[in-house]
Parts: structure tokens; C-alpha cells; sequence
């Protein structure tokens, strides 16, 4: 049945999985997913209907849970970070521990991605007692609640809850609707300059989340998804559980009205394209796309003409050109001498070129692959 | 559920692109070039579209020789050659025999672009190049640009500055490249020159600052190495000759520069996290 739980953790690092939809197991095999990898996936045959969802109760005294019975209950509800990383709640605290302050992230990841505000604008409350738990597990002082400038709503909302449950220790804290700000790296940057340790950014979904798992008990297996892009019927944001396909995904929206050139998973800026929608939506997927020719043409590459496009958008002051062009010869250590380890993959380069050459391709080609972004495929 | 095949590969990103392109600068910039033509037609320089005609066709037979020998794709469409014939025409001076035309078309076009590697990766501005050499050649035939000659007069500095107008509008570059310039070779030529500043003198300063300056391949690759490339350029070509500013030594200033220019670029490699705020939005009240 859905929520029911079909695979342990082996080891300390790992999280449970839940099943997103009633049926029976039919095999578990190795099977590409939507990042271009292979990973073990667990096949459901779907049975019965999938609106029998066992009803939730709220838990009596979920407030008093010791801090230290939390971890073991994010593990056992197979919490898992919302943002592509996928990293499991419950290490990242433990990486992160001795932090400061925990940041809220509500800022869209991408442009098309509308999620997190349709989260916020229906479960303002749950977000914020789910930042408050990761709080008291990770022992920490502060919540800063990030906030795109451009959704006033959002601000009094959430100003407004803050009020009423009369907690000083959250603050609220806009930034601008710019991308790529939403990037938990570029959040880190701009408020604790050189102090990485201090903080820990989580997406407010993924709050929402550890509120749900403790509050209700009830085992992280869907998520809100934005189905997208201009050839979808009907886009909008809505829960799908995890695991369903991205064709029953872009069904959902009333399917496709025209042919689309690339359906992507997550955004159009960092997102991998699918050549298939037989793949399935993870914990980490934001977002369905599926964008029209206009849209995502691939056009024919042309020489760099050292215009200062790319060094002058680069968000963390690096500059593109040389690095590209050194991956373009082999030559890696003058790409890490001009410091390509610091690329926080954004895309803005690769937007921004007349030249439309490929430059998150030859920029990923020359990064360490033990770096930060390797989990990403 | 997962039975048909999946291709392993999927496309990277980024998956969508600005509009900003190739073809798009170069026409643009030819765009801004009209008005100088079209002024110097109704100024009695008509013999300038006799230039542009030769130019021009000997450029693209040039480009086509290039693409054969080097074995590239030809990029006509893409404007760079027809811009290429376009500049170097108003480079020429007035009575100029057309043989030395297309030995200068050949040097730019041929040489300074395709042997050095061609789009993008040529470390002389070519049309300088050019330009240096055939003064180097024939010094007595190349003097000052047909339209720079003489007292120059207003309506050529007009179409000038539209032209100029137009590529600031475009925002292909920064805006400060052709400000730099413009002011310091006015302030060297206030201090230094004599008392007499013709109109040619403005008409010269302008079209190096916007026109001289527009090609990014052989700039530094940053904002701060740019404006010390104009500053060297601006002060150097004011002060080369004795008779001030000229496009002459605007042509020497500019290539000298362009060879500094790596140093430039390693010297002022960016820091990485030198953290451009973002994050400075007020809240609205």
C-alpha cells in the first residue's frame, strides 16, 4: 500500500524507501534513471486505486521527541534532501553539525520551477515547525527563512506566521529573484562570507517533509512537482509520488499539445534532458519540462570571441572563457589553476555566449570528480 | 512500467540560450556602419563605394580561398567578412590604387585572420594589421582615411557619432571602452597638441574609440584589463607622432596594446567569490 516501506538501510549513511503507489513488487533490477546513471530501482505493478491513502493522524506530544530520536527518525522515514543532491537528511545534520543557523530556502531553484511557492502558499505553518525540528535536532541558534523578492505574498505570509507563533529567533530575509541565487552555495556566499560551517540551507520542502515524518509519521514519498514547459496542456505544480513515470506525470497535465524538442528534469538551466519518459521521478526532481523547438533548438557552435560575456555573469568571478578553453585542449591543470573547482555549475555562461558553445560540458569535463557537484552525475 | 529501451545518453545542459549571437553582432555592427557611407556619398566622397566594392569582393574571394586551403566552413552568412571589407574600406585613404586595396584586403583577411587560426583566435587586429603593413609598404599613398581628410566636416562627425550610438546601444561591449578613449586623446590633445582641433581630429578620435575598439577577440578578457587596453591605446596613440592623433598611430597604439594584452588577462585573472551582491534587495515597503 502506499507509504509502506520496501527497502531498509544498509549502513548508517542510508534512508528507507516508500512505496508512492499500492501494488505489488515486481522486480528490482538496474535500470537507467533520469540523471543518465544506472541505480537500483524497485518496480511496482499497480493495483487498486491510487487515491487510498491511509489517513494521517497527528501524533500526541510530537513537540517533545528528544532531539537526539530525531536523526533516527528521518532515516526510518526516508527523508532526503528536495534539492537534485539528494543527500539524506539526517547525514547532512551530521555533517553540518555544530552549526549556527539553519536557512530556509524557498527561492526557486530555476526559471519555469514554481514548487516551492505552491508549497509555501498552501502549508506556510508546516514549513516552518519543519525548520524548527531541524533546528532543535542540529542544536542550532537561528532560521533564516530566505524569500525571492518578487513574491510579496509569500513575505506577508510568512511574516505574518512568524508573528503569531511569536518566534523571534526566525528571521526573514529577501533576496533578489535572480537567478542563480537559489543556489544553496550562492546563499551561503552572500550572508556568511567565508564561513561555510556556520550555516545549513535546506529547501522548504524538504522541511515541509521532516514536519510531515514527525508530526504525522508519515514516510517521505511524494513531493510537489512542477509539470511544465510551453507543451504541456495544463502546467502546474502538484504532488506526485515518488517513483511515478513522466509520462503518467505529464498525463496528469492533460499530456502534450505539441510535440516537444527535449523534456528535461529540473530546470532549463542545470536539468538533464530525457530521451525517453519512461524515466521516474526521484526526490530530487523539482521539475517535469517539456520544452517546444523554439525554445531548446540546438544551434551550431562557433569559436570563442573572448567577448567578457561569460567572466562578466559568472556569479562566483571566475572566468568561463579560459577555463573552457583549456578543457578544450586537455590541458586540466590550467583550468584548475584558474579555478574551476569553484564553478558552482549554474549555467550562466552557457546562456549568456554568442558563440552557443558548450561550456557547462567542457567546464564539467575539467572538474575534479571527487568535487562537490560528482553526486550529480 | 520501464520495458522500452532507454538510450543511456542525455544531452547537457544549458538548455536554453540567449539570443545573443555571431551573426547578430557582426550585422549589427555593419548596421552602425551605414551612416558613415551614406554621409560620405552626400559629403563628396562617392568614390568610397568604389573602395567597398573592391573590398568587399576581394574579401570574400579571399574568405574563399581560406576555406578551401584550411579546409573550415565558409562564414559569410555570419557577416564577419562583409564587416571585415566594410571597416577596411573606410581604413583606405582617397586615391589609393586598387591593387594596393587588395594586397591590404589579402593581409587582413588572409593573413591576420585565417593563417593565425581565424575567428576568434587571431592575437592582431587584423584590419590594423593590415593597415600598419601597407603604411609600412607605401607610405607615400597612405594617408589619412578618405573621410578623416582634410578639415573633415560635420556631418561626417554626426554620422559618427550615430554610428557610434547605434554599437553603445547594441551593448556588444563595455560602455566605458570608447568614454575612456574619447576623453583621454581629447585631454592629451587639449594638454600636449597645438591650439587647432579640426573637425577631423573629433571625427578620427571618435571612429577609433567605437569602431577600432568594437573587436573583442583581441581585448582582454576582463572589465579592468579593458579599460587599462583603451587607457595604453588612448595615451599611446595621442603621443606616438608629434602631430597628435592620428588613425595612423591609433593603428601602431592599438596592435602594441593587443601584444600586451595576455599579460593583461593573467595579470588581472579574477578572484574567484569576489561575491557580486546579489543578495542586496531591500524589502519593498
Amino acid at each position: 500500500m502506499t507509504g509502506q516501506k520496501i527497502a531498509e538501510p544498509r549502513g548508517p549513511e542510508g534512508v528507507s524507501v516508500h512505496a508512492g503507489m499500492p501494488g505489488t513488487v515486481e522486480r528490482i533490477a538496474n535500470l537507467p534513471d533520469a540523471l543518465g546513471r544506472e541505480s537500483m530501482i524497485i518496480e511496482i505493478r499497480k493495483n487498486g486505486e491510487p487515491k487510498t491513502i491511509p489517513s494521517l493522524e497527528m501524533l500526541k506530544g510530537w513537540e517533545q521527541i528528544p532531539a537526539e530520536e530525531l536523526p533516527r527518525i528521518f532515516q526510518h522515514s526516508g527523508l532526503v534532501t528536495t534539492d537534485p543532491r539528494m543527500e539524506p537528511v539526517h547525514t547532512k545534520l551530521q555533517r553540518h553539525a555544530g552549526a549556527r543557523a539553519i536557512i530556509i530556502n524557498s527561492c526557486e531553484p530555476e526559471p519555469y520551477i514554481t514548487c516551492e511557492q505552491v508549497l509555501i502558499m498552501s502549508h506556510a505553518l508546516e514549513v516552518l515547525k519543519g525548520a524548527e525540528l531541524l533546528k532543535k535536532t542540529l542544536g542550532a541558534k537561528k532560521i533564516f527563512f530566505a524569500l525571492e523578492s518578487c513574491n510579496l505574498e509569500m513575505i506577508e505570509l510568512i511574516k505574518s506566521k512568524i508573528y503569531s507563533l511569536k518566534w523571534e529567533h526566525v528571521e526573514v530575509r529577501i533576496v533578489p529573484a535572480l537567478y542563480p541565487q537559489g543556489l544553496e552555495s550562492m546563499l551561503l556566499q552572500s550572508w556568511f562570507p567565508g564561513e561555510e560551517k556556520e550555516a545549513v540551507v535546506f529547501p522548504a520542502s524538504t522541511a515541509f517533509a521532516v514536519y510531515e515524518a514527525v508530526a504525522l509519521k508519515k514516510p517521505f514519498y511524494e513531493r510537489v512537482v512542477t509539470v511544465g514547459g510551453e507543451c504541456v496542456v495544463e502546467p502546474r505544480s502538484l504532488w506526485l509520488p515518488v517513483g511515478i513515470s513522466f509520462q503518467d506525470a505529464i498525463h496528469a497535465c492533460k499530456g502534450v499539445m505539441r510535440e516537444p524538442q527535449k523534456i528535461l528534469m529540473g530546470g532549463p538551466m542545470a536539468g538533464t534532458a530525457q530521451k525517453t519518459t519512461e524515466v521516474f521521478v526521484v526526490t530530487g526532481t523539482n521539475a517535469i519540462l517539456a520544452l517546444p523547438k523554439e525554445i531548446a533548438k540546438e544551434e551550431p557552435e562557433e569559436p570563442c570571441i573572448r567577448c567578457n560575456r561569460c567572466v562578466d555573469h559568472c556569479p562566483v568571478s571566475l572566468s568561463p572563457v579560459m577555463i573552457t578553453l583549456a578543457a578544450e585542449r586537455k590541458e586540466f591543470s590550467v583550468a584548475k589553476e584558474w579555478n574551476v573547482a569553484d564553478c558552482i555549475e549554474c549555467g550562466n555562461c552557457a546562456y549568456v555566449c554568442p558563440s552557443k558553445r558548450p561550456m557547462l560540458k567542457l567546464i564539467r569535463s575539467a572538474l575534479p570528480p571527487s568535487g562537490p557537484e560528482a553526486a550529480r552525475g | 512500467m520501464a520495458e522500452t529501451a532507454l538510450s543511456p545518453k542525455t544531452t547537457l545542459p544549458t538548455h536554453i540560450r540567449s539570443a545573443d549571437s555571431l551573426t547578430r553582432r557582426h550585422w549589427g555592427q555593419l548596421l552602425a556602419l551605414a551612416p558613415l557611407f551614406v554621409a560620405a556619398c552626400f559629403t563628396g566622397h562617392a568614390e568610397i563605394l568604389s573602395v567597398l566594392l573592391i573590398c568587399l569582393v576581394s574579401a570574400v574571394a579571399f574568405e574563399f580561398i581560406a576555406t578551401k586551403i584550411f579546409g573550415k566552413k565558409e562564414n559569410l552568412r555570419s557577416g564577419e567578412t562583409v564587416l571585415a571589407a566594410a571597416l577596411f574600406s573606410l581604413l583606405m585613404p582617397s586615391r589609393c590604387p586598387s591593387e594596393v586595396v587588395i594586397l591590404g584586403v589579402f593581409v587582413a583577411v588572409f593573413v591576420g585572420r585565417e593563417l593565425f587560426g581565424g575567428t576568434g583566435a587571431y592575437p592582431l587586429q587584423p584590419l590594423l594589421l593590415a593597415r600598419v603593413f601597407l603604411q609600412l609598404c607605401f607610405p607615400q599613398s597612405m594617408t589619412e582615411p578618405i573621410l578623416l581628410a582634410g578639415e573633415g566636416s560635420l556631418w561626417m562627425l554626426v554620422s559618427v557619432g550615430l554610428g557610434g550610438s547605434i554599437l553603445l546601444k547594441q551593448k556588444n561591449g563595455y560602455w566605458e571602452t570608447p568614454v575612456l578613449f574619447m576623453s583621454v586623446c581629447f585631454a592629451c590633445e587639449a594638454l600636449f597638441g597645438g591650439n587647432s582641433m579640426p573637425l577631423a581630429f573629433f571625427s578620427g578620435v571618435l571612429f577609433a574609440a567605437f569602431f577600432l575598439l568594437a573587436d573583442p577577440v583581441t581585448l582582454p578578457l576582463t572589465r579592468k584589463g579593458t579599460a587599462l587596453f583603451v587607457l595604453g591605446a588612448a595615451l599611446l596613440s595621442s603621443n606616438l607622432s608629434p602631430d597628435g592623433f592620428s588613425i595612423r598611430s591609433a593603428g601602431y597604439a592599438i596592435l602594441g596594446m593587443n601584444l600586451l594584452t595576455p599579460f593583461l588577462d593573467i595579470w588581472l585573472k579574477p578572484t574567484p567569490y569576489q561575491m557580486k551582491r546579489l543578495t542586496k534587495a531591500t524589502y519593498p515597503a
